[in-house]
């Protein structure tokens, strides 16, 4: 009996509950992310593994061709989800077939996909090959390589088209911007001026050397993107689809071809390597559901980094005031309650200040000096890039300020006593002692700062975030980097593509392939800042003996 | 003698006065009408029990006080016949003139040379040769040249701790101070290291004057030519050393000698 109240005393003295209690917390908060993770990849990666095409043959003799997505079996009914593609023909992605009226289901090797600029994918069997006159059917032998050698062909003039147009229009641009110019001192104020009159005679002697130069330019780009259109536009490909019908598809518009029953697994991991690289690479298409996320992910990458080296500087000047030089006493303690608070500011509340102080106030005084001729067409007087990244430092600079005043305060008084006792005046103390020491801290609170920015959507959308952009903020034409231009962000493009998007069910494997991205991007861009401060940590090892 | 006569007497032979000083941490005081005056070119050991306010005194002589919050001196300390609390006083120049070593050395994560290129840097030498003549001198002087003349760019941190106290001193002397202060820079010292130091004490004593607090009463008697026993914010006594040790005026200093208390 004696022992046993021992026993018991002792469970609860140790807190042996308390110890189990805990651990269940961390098991719960793990299982959960864990299970986050493995949900987003799952869906997401498996998106680019090319699924069978399913032939399923139905009691009353049609048969449906497409991919079974899943199947759902209830007391009532036994039904599964075949996503039947050809939207242009359907009008819809998915069906759901009864179970009962199932006769058959087999994969026959020559069903393809052929992936194209719209409508989605095409599920059908490939009958022939049309050129011209020439009409090669499937049936022949080596029929894909011509295929496929034609597709590669047509596609190239398409981008070779699309590269002469390009040129044609920046030289087109150039000589009506010259001529502007000419009409404006026309009927300026100063026209009839000495001055204008030798202005404008200059401009006109440019803008014929212009046209000259550019003149045989031009009409042989003219001529060669036509024939160019002719010779793409004629060669084609007839495909048989399950309804029956037989549309002709112009190979220009196809993207790829695969016939994944006939593939083995080597071939479907090389497709999807593919895949997976045309998504990082490729530029969306088809309302943002298919295609790549390039412009997504440099928008996110390039906003993120205009947002880190805006707000460090500026938290770290101001963490460097308020722990350094500020005299101790109310207002320090005011500053300090609302740096904290400021963190729980919610974000669209930034974003309305980012809108109303960059975009119209600041940016519209840019405008108005800088960008006049433009009016009322706004240069940065609109959402952009610049402002989305400003807006987003404000919304991380406490963070900064919190974990640099950690950093500061945590920098051993030896040394900076050490420092002043060999002569060096406050200010050199900070900057050769106590800043160099305080890295590892300012570095946390850039982690922090990108892991709270990347995944921030809510005052991005009215700062500068858009569904689709033509152009990204750097490209090659002067002065290369273009922060007043709109941007896309990948936390947009989930709730584009989930929400907004016309076809939400066949956009799904989108949304979970450009969540797990921007995961992977968030988690390497902390890895790069954890690996540079266990660096540093590892320099400064010691200092606090 | 008039004052003013003794004054600038005092001025040739002593190296740091202080006058009737009296030291607050806010409102406690810690120090009480100290009247020193310190020898130059020799060795001053400053001991008694903890919180006696040899510390306190050591840190005037440089006001590196200041540093604390909320405190507060009275009256004059004079280092070679300057004030060091006139208004318009360089604290820069002060350090430079008068270097100090730690209870704990406090080397800065940097590299060896870094570290005793410190101070020089801060007043802006660039000179490469002559920061590298400064090195090697300090380095001399302070005994370590031979331990570490191979690895001078190699991190400060990954010395011994008697090797970083010592480069602690070297980075005092490229400064070339007039005076240095030690406050108990053995203290967290194996004996061995202890006594290195103290060699190179030792070594520097003909050309400095050094103040040095220590609670090791062996070290004051083999090291100092001076001692100054403090009792709770007041000197109590300060003569040749082997005068303190052997036959002290006062019975406070004796006792704490012979180790009644302390």
């Amino acid at each position: 009996m004696e022992n046993k109240n021992e026993y018991v005393r002792g469970f609860w003295a140790e807190g042996v509950p308390f110890i189990w209690m805990s651990g269940i917390a961390a098991l719960i908060l793990i299982s959960l992310i864990a299970g986050l993770l493995i949900l987003v990849l799952a869906s997401g990666l498996a998106q680019f593994w090319a699924s069978d095409l399913a032939k399923i043959s139905l009691s009353d003799g049609s048969y449906m061709l497409g991919i079974i997505e899943k199947e759902e079996k209830t007391s009532e009914q036994n039904r599964i989800l075949v996503r039947i593609g050809n939207r242009d023909v359907n009008g819809l992605d998915f069906k759901w077939v009864e179970a009962s009226k199932i006769s058959k289901i087999e994969y026959p090797p020559t069903a393809s996909v052929v992936e194209r600029d719209e409508y989605g994918p095409m599920y059908g069997f490939i009958t022939s090959l049309n050129v011209g006159e020439t009409v090669v059917p499937s049936t022949n032998a080596g029929f894909e390589n011509i295929m496929r050698a034609e597709i590669d062909a047509a596609r190239e003039k398409g981008e070779k088209m699309k590269k002469l147009q390009l040129i044609l229009d920046t030289d087109k641009k150039e000589i009506t911007a010259l001529e502007v110019r000419i009409r404006k001192l026309e009927d300026g104020e100063n026209a009839g001026t000495p001055e204008a009159l030798l202005q404008k005679a200059d401009l006109e002697k440019r803008r014929v050397e212009m046209l000259e130069a550019f003149g045989t330019v031009l009409t042989s780009a003219e001529k060669e993107i036509e024939t160019l259109r002719v010779d793409s536009d004629s060669p084609e490909i007839q495909v048989l689809l399950a309804g029956g019908e037989k549309p002709s598809l112009k190979l220009k518009k196809i993207v790829a071809i695969h016939s994944p029953n006939s593939m083995g697994v080597f071939n479907k991991s090389a497709l999807y390597a593919r895949n997976v690289a045309k998504f990082v690479w490729d530029w969306p298409r088809e309302s943002n559901t298919e295609g790549g996320v390039f412009p997504a992910i440099f928008g996110t990458i390039l906003m993120v980094f205009i947002m880190v080296i805006t707000c460090t500087p500026l938290g770290i000047m101001t963490a460097l005031y308020m722990n350094e030089y500020a005299r101790h006493g109310f207002v320090l303690s005011a500053l300090r309650l609302a740096v904290n608070n400021l963190a729980g500011v919610p974000s669209i509340v930034f974003g309305i200040f980012g809108l109303g102080f960059f975009v119209y106030i600041i940016g519209g005084n840019i405008d108005a000096m800088f960008f006049a001729d433009k009016l009322p067409e706004p240069t940065f007087g609109t959402g952009g890039i610049l402002w989305a990244s400003l807006t987003l430092a404000l919304l991380t600079v406490p963070v900064v300020v919190v974990s640099t005043i950690e950093g500061l305060s945590s920098v051993p008084r030896a040394n900076r006593e050490g420092a002043l006792a060999l002569g060096s005046s406050k200010f050199q103390m900070l900057w050769n002692v106590v800043l160099p020491n305080a890295m590892p801290g300012i570095l946390t609170g850039i982690i922090l700062a990108v892991s709270r920015a990347a995944g921030e959507v809510a005052p991005l959308m009215i700062t500068g975030v858009v569904k689709l952009v033509s152009s990204l903020p750097v490209d090659s034409a002067w002065p290369y980097f273009h922060l007043d231009r709109k941007f896309m962000h990948l936390g947009f493009h989930i709730y584009d593509v989930g929400f907004q998007s016309p076809n939400v069910e066949a956009a799904k494997p989108m949304v979970y392939t450009t969540t797990a991205l921007l995961l992977l991007i968030v988690v390497s861009l902390n890895a790069t800042a954890i690996i540079l401060r266990n660096k540093l940590r590892k320099k400064y090892a010691g200092s606090a003996l | 003698m008039s004052t003013m006569e003794q004054t600038v007497n005092e001025i040739d032979t002593v190296a740091v006065i202080a006058r009737n000083v009296n030291f607050f941490y806010g409102e406690t005081q810690a120090l009480f009408d100290i009247n020193i005056n310190i020898k130059p070119k020799q060795i001053t050991a400053f001991i008694g029990p903890s919180g006696c306010g040899k510390s306190t005194l050591l840190r005037c002589f440089n006001r590196m006080n200041e540093v604390i919050l909320g405190t507060k001196i009275k009256g004059d300390i004079l280092i070679h016949g300057t004030d060091v609390y006139k208004e318009g006083t360089r604290l820069e120049t002060l350090r430079k003139r008068v270097g100090m070593v730690f209870q704990k050395s406090n080397p800065f994560p940097m590299t060896i040379y870094d570290n005793i290129a410190f101070g020089p840097r801060m007043r802006g030498l660039k000179d490469k040769t002559k920061l590298d003549e400064i090195v090697e001198r300090s380095l001399k002087q302070s005994d370590l040249w031979q331990e570490v003349k191979e690895r001078l760019n190699r991190s400060a941190m990954d010395l011994s701790g008697g090797q970083q106290q010592r480069l602690c001193i070297a980075r005092t002397l490229a400064n070339e101070p007039e005076i240095i202060l030690m406050d108990e820079p053995a203290s967290a010292l194996d004996p061995i290291s202890t006594s290195k130091i103290e060699e190179t004490i030792q070594e520097l004593r003909n050309y400095y004057t050094i103040v040095i607090v220590t609670h090791n009463l062996q070290q004051a008697a083999r090291c100092s030519d001076h001692t100054a026993f403090f009792y709770l914010g007041r000197l109590v006594e300060m003569d040749a050393t082997a005068r303190i040790f052997q036959n002290p005026s006062q019975k406070r200093t004796e006792d704490y000698i012979s180790g009644k208390f302390g």
